[in-house]
């Protein structure tokens, strides 16, 4: 289908040239000519972004492309999504983040980092901030259905508020509804043992493999 | 510039959101200016060579400082200055500071590009997990190490009577109140007993704590505060800024560009580097620590830092009076002889651009007390024999010793190295045997390769 994929090609330039508004404009083009919306999220959107991923990865582009290029995805995407729930219809997401920096610790970037390529993979991400209290923490996970709960600490003094959010979810008798994920400059898979996180990831890209792997088969 | 006047701009400057302060002012300008001034990396050198490339990643940073200011992260407003306040600041940096007191006291300075000035060392454990029991015992090591100027960052102590600490709650004051003593008692016993102590207890206001002429940190004992990525300063490096300076602490400034982040590549995090230099400066910083992070690898020696690193000193040191150092962490560890390759491959690189001495530390330390005085004492050595080296003679060097590990800087595969307890005899706190044959074949190794050691 010759418009489809034109329409398709100006998606994925959207992304590749970091432009909002031609990822909105493409997003509206395909909701105009009535193509298939979740083909048009796949292919417009969610594989030129994982190229960007990879590219970021690479150090091809850095960190302010990629934040450009998930800013024009999340513009697109919201028109297409818009247009899918007035037809019923509903993007899978691979599960549900909510994720931010633990209390006492300010660090945003590696943080925001991780959120950013989950979302770019599939995963609806609620990112949270800086600077949280375990109670603010559950409350979102709670409010946003979440799937998992992702806990950053950038300070090996500001960690100790990881084990207190996956204890305080053993107290309430949630910890089993979430799937606990923990990283950090001084976060180890030793640390993450030690309290009863359910999984440790080393960086942003490492995230989302150990996600994917924990999250196979529900999608959502 | 007065603490005062910056402390008010935190409460009256322009409001902006985190993200719009990261990404409208300092990538945007970054990546601009980085262009006009035709700063760039070529993707193979290790040192740069280029002075007139350095000089424009000075004029670069100092117009990107210019049109970013700092960012208050917790009253989210933009603390911006005149090019007239900036100008004037620098003119009054200075280019020596006293540290320590009596006999023990010690100066660092400015060095130029290629000083045949020894560097100034700064070294301990670099703010690795110590245990209570030995604080004080790998500490008074440390300090014993002739070569060491300055014992730096004692250590965190995450827990106390096998307590972990929350940085904000009373036992973290306490905490803090020991790691002055046992800073003090180690540094006593080493027979050094006025020896300046950089001191870095905790990420919090607390830290305040460990300050007492008698039994802790003194006034004569540079004191660390640390800028958030990038250009950004919080309520409590604030608070603890606002009380050291009053105190009369020399200030310890440091900050961490992050490569792959809101500069770019090494070249772009390069410029960024040169505005927070002068931001430490502005904000009163008498000593500034350059920390590359690295969006791939938490270390520092991979060759965009080693790059990085040598631009933005050489960049300080022909164009300001700054007293630059450079943090050196490393993804072997203690005990492995890659750890001592790595921190002498950027120590060939930091100190023949003008650069002083700070570390070394893994990266991912193992545990508690992954560190070694010995080793400490290697990386002083070789900071001082690069003193005399050129930067054409210290390349090859770095590229040969980049060749030892270039592929074992994943901080999982890296080797895990061993705790001070293991490396060292703790009845005559000396060197265990195999600890010592490490030091031995890694000196002879970079003797082999031209590195003037005696």
């Amino acid at each position: 289908m010759p418009d489809a994929e034109r329409i398709y090609e100006a998606m994925k330039k959207s992304i590749e040239t970091y432009d909002s508004d031609a990822a909105v404009a493409a997003a509206e083009e395909a909701v105009a000519a009535g193509l298939d919306l979740l083909e048009a999220v796949e292919v417009g959107f969610a594989n030129p972004i994982r190229e960007l991923g990879e590219s970021f990865h690479r150090m091809e582009i850095f960190l302010p492309e990629l934040t450009m290029g998930a800013d024009a995805m999340k513009a697109g995407v919201d028109v297409l999504e818009r247009a899918l729930d007035e037809s019923g219809g509903k993007i899978e997401k691979k599960a549900v983040v909510v994720i931010g920096t633990v209390e006492g610790d300010i660090h945003d970037i590696g943080k925001s980092v991780v959120a950013t390529l989950l979302h770019a993979n599939g995963y609806q991400v609620h990112d949270l901030g800086i600077d949280l209290p375990a109670t603010r923490i559950i409350e979102a996970a709670e409010s946003h259905s979440a799937d998992v709960i992702a806990l950053s600490a950038l300070l090996s003094t500001t960690m100790l508020y990881q084990r207190d959010v996956v204890e305080l979810l053993q107290n309430k008798g949630l910890k089993d509804k979430y799937y606990v994920l923990v990283g950090g400059a001084p976060v180890t898979q030793a640390w993450a043992d030690e309290i009863g996180a359910d999984g440790f990831a080393h960086d942003a890209f490492d995230a989302v493999q150990v996600l994917d792997k924990a999250m196979e088969g529900r999608a959502k | 510039m007065n603490f005062k006047e910056i402390a008010k701009r935190c409460e009256t400057g322009p409001l902006t959101e985190s993200k719009d302060f990261l990404m409208k002012s300092v990538a945007a300008n970054a990546m601009k200016l980085t262009k006009e001034y035709e700063v760039s990396w070529d993707g193979k050198t290790f040192v740069n060579l280029d002075d007139e490339m350095a000089d424009r990643c000075w004029q670069a940073g100092k117009e990107l400082f210019l049109k970013t200011g700092i960012y208050s992260m917790n009253s989210t407003r933009v603390i911006e200055f005149s090019e007239e306040e900036v100008e004037e600041s620098l003119r009054f940096v200075q280019p020596q500071l006293a540290m320590g007191a009596g006999k023990d006291r010690v100066v660092a300075h400015h060095r130029q590009v290629e000083d045949s000035r020894k560097p100034f060392v700064f070294c301990g454990p670099f703010n690795a997990n110590v245990h209570e029991e030995m604080f004080v015992r790998l500490n008074e090591a440390f300090s014993r190490e002739k070569l060491v100027d300055c014992l730096f960052f004692p250590g965190y102590l995450n827990e106390v009577d096998g307590q972990l600490i929350r940085p904000t709650s009373a036992l973290a004051t306490r905490m803090a109140i020991l790691y002055g003593q046992w800073s003090r008692e180690a540094v006593r016993r080493a027979g050094r007993p006025d020896m300046a102590i950089a001191g870095h207890a905790v990420m919090a206001p607390s830290e305040i704590a460990c300050t007492n002429e008698e039994w802790g940190l003194r006034s004569t004992d540079p004191r660390a505060i640390v800028l958030i990525s990038e250009l950004q300063v919080d309520d409590v490096s604030m608070t603890r800024l606002a009380y050291y300076q009053a105190y009369g602490c020399p200030i310890y400034m440091a900050f961490t560009p992050l490569i792959g982040g809101y500069g770019g590549n090494p070249a772009g995090t390069a410029v960024v580097a040169v505005a927070s230099f002068i931001a430490s400066a502005m904000l009163g910083g008498e000593v500034v620590h350059i920390g590359p992070q690295h969006m791939n690898y938490k270390q520092q020696t991979n060759q965009h830092s080693l790059f990085l690193s040598s631009l933005a000193n050489q960049a300080i040191a022909r164009n300001s009076n700054i007293i630059a150092t450079t943090s050196h962490t490393t993804s072997g560890r203690p005990g492995d002889p890659q750890y001592a390759r790595e921190f002498s491959a950027l120590a060939l690189a930091s100190v023949t651009s003008g650069s002083n001495v700070s570390g070394p530390r893994p990266a991912e330390p193992l545990g508690f007390n992954n560190v070694s005085p010995l080793m400490g004492r290697l990386f002083a050595e070789v900071a001082h024999a690069a003193a005399g080296l050129s930067r054409e003679a210290a390349t090859p060097i770095v590229e040969a010793l980049y060749e030892t590990y270039k592929d074992k800087m994943d901080l999982e595969n890296a080797p895990k190295g061993e705790p001070f307890e293991d490396l060292y005899d703790l009845t005559t706190l000396e060197p265990t045997a195999e600890h010592q044959a490490v030091y031995d074949q890694v000196k002879g190794e970079l003797v082999r390769l031209g590195v003037p050691l005696h």
